[in-house]
């Protein structure tokens, strides 16, 4: 057995230790803030016993080993269900950055520490009303205040802010320039004066993202993460820390096997439904779909073990997963008929086709939408032209609205 | 096997692409379109030169003794060439059961010719839709057998084939000399696969293995067959991807590049994803031969290449407008090679009903 391989051996034993308390079934009827209290008490087992913080230095409070193993222990994770939801944005991108911008190097250990044990819970505040694909669109605004700084302004779509104790933001400190020069990158104290948070309401009927109000709130100079103006660099560095994680070819929502199984188990026109062409090729297209995408990934991570970087198709994992993810849970539906009419709204994502259906439009849009993927891959992998852009160069006051 | 190119492998890859992009000639496979009959000798003689043929041949047969792996990187860049000669995969499919068949003097025998390129083989299974009849049409019997295999991609010319019969009730796979055989061109959208009906009358053939080995081994030639067709269905979906987007890039309307719009542009993205899919399902396919999983993998990467040429060509021609219709610029020779190589080897509906069958335990 090769060292990643007793490492995730090792993980996985951990893990089921862990599963009859923390796992799906443990939690199944919890409500959000029991969960919450579930997962802080998991977190904080899991860093106990030194499975936190992976692929973090050893002298910020991490286990200093590669992000392999960081992968290895989080696939192995996503099996059972356990409580991290909460965690996954705080220790995935706002605290890295932290660690990698602030110079108060006391302060981040101690944040460090008390968001790996669920502690403290960071969020990241990018989206905005009048910008989610366009990023550098954003209106928020802070501006000089004695020796700090003062921010106004709004944003969206923040996951968890409403458990949150601190996030990273990124506002507009220039709006002479052009829009993406005149960005610039902090931390804040989510309880400060003047934030307010707001949850909103989703499809699917869960309240996991938030509208963030800024009233005047004071935020000193050193909160600053990177240079006045350099706001727009370190959101890319954000985005780009989390660029190889634990992916899942069936979208994050049921395994292609719960589609068999339904299929085996339906009858249709009087036949067992697995016997109809329709299902056949679905399940066939979708499992030639999905192996491409688990042997994209299973290639990536043997490049990564030969210390190679891995190639960009990792990018088609989110645009090709949740799309068909959504088409292949309304084909269930069908298959169950009236039966599938009955709706429970704290049913498992990965186990129950009309929970998937309902929160597959927010996998294909958050996190990068389908469109914006595409754009990206064409600019960026195959040298395609970037759109028409009338705001290019032009300086973000002169904008027209 | 590692599913991670060695250095090998990739001097391979890239040798057979710089051969090929140096040979190829257009204007040649052009004119063999409206000619009945004939293939593209220039690259088979290629092909022979190279190696080619020998590649997975066992080294005690006087083959190099490697892999699908290898031989599917050579038909990825065959199939980026749409280059002409179906000798390549039939020839490997026909050794492949001669290896694993029963009859090891006729091994011996073809073996060593089909891997010099002076003996070239091809595979009898389909008639109709079905790409391995329950029960065939073509019967054998006492050493010889009688019937018609229609369309058989190469059978025109090769020297030898590999049927797909039925020996009183029992399926049997037999090797026959074609010389005995009567071969009737089939005039085709895709003539240089030189499609002919074979119809046998009482031709001696060699019985190589029966029954349910019989049904075992035909399934493992098939999917070997298939395995290596799909990376040439890779190699040209890929080689259309990139011709969409140079196209994309140089053309203009409406004052831009036509790649800027994103109907085009994105509709290019799919294009890459679809190739990057079929691509990984090829690499996994070709390093799982000879597991159990193989025939499951071959399903995998021969559902998602047929996908990915079938719908680049599509595509490719339609980003291109009026000119990607012309006979001049070619486009249709992909087109053609897209739906000529995915009906042989067994079309969609087969391997979709293989992979539902092999998923839920039951066997066609």
């Amino acid at each position: 057995m090769s060292e990643l391989e007793t490492y995730r051996a090792k993980a996985l034993a951990f893990l089921q230790s862990m599963a009859p308390k923390y796992a799906r079934e443990a939690r199944s009827g919890n409500t959000v803030e029991q969960d919450l209290a579930l997962g802080r008490e998991y977190m904080a087992a899991k860093h106990d016993a030194g499975f936190a913080g992976i692929n973090w230095p050893v002298e910020i409070g991490g286990q200093g080993l590669t992000h392999l193993h960081k992968i290895a222990f989080d696939s192995e994770e996503m099996q059972f269900g356990m409580p991290v939801q909460f965690f996954g944005i705080s220790l995935g991108m706002p605290v890295p950055i932290l660690i990698h911008y602030c110079e108060d190097k006391d302060f981040v250990k101690e944040r460090v520490r008390k968001a790996l044990r669920g502690e403290e819970i960071w969020c990241q505040m990018f989206s905005e009303p009048s910008g989610g694909s366009d990023l550098a669109a954003l209106r928020t605004k802070v501006e000089p205040d004695g020796n700090g700084w003062k921010m106004n302004g709004q944003k969206i779509w923040t996951s968890w802010a409403q458990y949150c104790d601190y996030g990273v933001i990124v506002t507009r400190s220039d709006p002479t320039v052009a829009k993406h020069k005149g960005l610039t990158y902090f931390w804040i104290d989510m309880k400060s004066k003047g934030v307010e948070v707001r949850p909103i309401k989703l499809a699917g009927g869960d309240s996991h993202v938030n509208e963030v109000f800024f009233d005047d709130v004071r935020v000193e100079d050193s909160q600053r993460l990177g240079a006045v103006g350099a706001g727009f660099a370190v959101s890319l560095h954000t985005l780009m820390i989390e660029r190889y994680i634990a992916t899942d070819s069936g979208g994050f929502g049921p395994h292609l096997d719960e589609f068999v199984k339904l299929a085996n188990e339906t009858e249709l026109n009087g036949r067992p439904a697995i016997e109809d062409g329709r299902m056949r090729s679905a399940i066939a297209r979708n499992h030639a779909m999905r192996a491409g995408l688990d042997s994209i990934t299973r290639r990536a991570f043997a490049m990564m073990m030969a210390g190679m970087q891995p190639g960009p198709e990792g990018s088609l994992q989110k645009l090709v997963a949740v799309r068909s993810r959504q088409k292949l849970s309304e084909l269930a539906m069908d298959m169950k008929g009236t039966e599938s009419l009955a709706f429970d709204e704290h049913a498992y994502v990965k186990t129950d086709w009309g929970t998937s259906w309902l929160n597959a439009p927010t996998g294909r849009i958050a996190g990068g939408s389908d469109e914006v993927l595409l754009n990206t891959i064409a600019e960026k992998i195959l040298g395609l032209p970037q759109d028409h852009r009338p705001d290019k160069g032009v300086p973000f006051n002169a904008i027209p609205a | 096997m590692s599913i991670l190119y060695d250095e090998g492998q990739q001097a391979i890859a890239t040798e057979s692409r710089r051969v090929l992009d140096a040979r190829m000639d257009k204007g040649r496979l052009l004119k063999l379109l409206e000619q009945v009959g004939e293939h593209d000798q220039p690259f088979w003689d290629t092909a022979v030169e190279q190696g080619w043929t020998a590649l997975a041949i066992p080294e005690e047969h006087g083959g190099l003794g490697l892999g699908l792996t290898e031989l599917g990187l050579v038909a990825q860049a065959c199939g980026a060439a749409t280059s002409g000669a179906p000798f390549l995969t039939g020839g490997y499919g026909l050794a492949q059961a001669l290896v694993q068949g029963s009859d090891a003097a006729l091994a011996s025998e073809w073996l060593p010719r089909l891997a010099s390129g002076e003996a070239t083989g091809c595979v009898a299974f389909a008639e109709g839709n079905a790409a391995l009849p329950p029960v065939s049409k073509v019967s054998f019997a006492d050493g010889k057998l009688t019937g018609t295999k229609p369309a058989v991609a190469g059978g025109l010319k090769a020297d030898l084939a590999l049927v797909w019969a039925d020996a009183a009730g029992e399926a049997a796979l037999v090797v026959v000399e074609l010389a005995k055989a009567e071969r009737v061109a089939v005039a085709s959208y895709d003539n240089t696969r030189l499609y002919a009906d074979l119809t046998f009358t009482d031709t001696p053939a060699t019985l190589i293995a029966r029954g349910d080995s019989a049904r075992t081994l035909a399934r493992d030639v098939l999917a070997r067959m298939a395995v290596v067709t799909a990376h040439e269905q890779v190699g040209g979906a890929e080689a259309l991807l990139y011709i969409a987007r140079d196209y994309a890039v140089t053309r203009k309307a409406f004052g831009q590049p036509i790649g800027a719009f994103q109907s085009i542009k994105h509709r290019i993205a799919e294009m890459y994803g679809l190739v990057e899919i079929a691509r990984a399902n090829c690499i996994h396919a070709a390093a799982q031969e000879g597991t159990d999983d193989f025939l499951l993998a071959a399903a995998d990467a021969r559902i998602s290449a047929t996908e990915a040429y079938d719908t680049n060509s599509r595509d490719c021609v339609q980003i291109h407008g009026g000119i990607g219709v012309t006979w001049e610029l070619g486009l249709h020779l992909h087109m053609r090679r897209a739906r000529s190589l995915a009906v042989e080897q067994g079309n969609l509906l087969f391997w979709e009903d293989l992979l539902v069958n092999e998923l839920t335990g039951e066997k066609a």
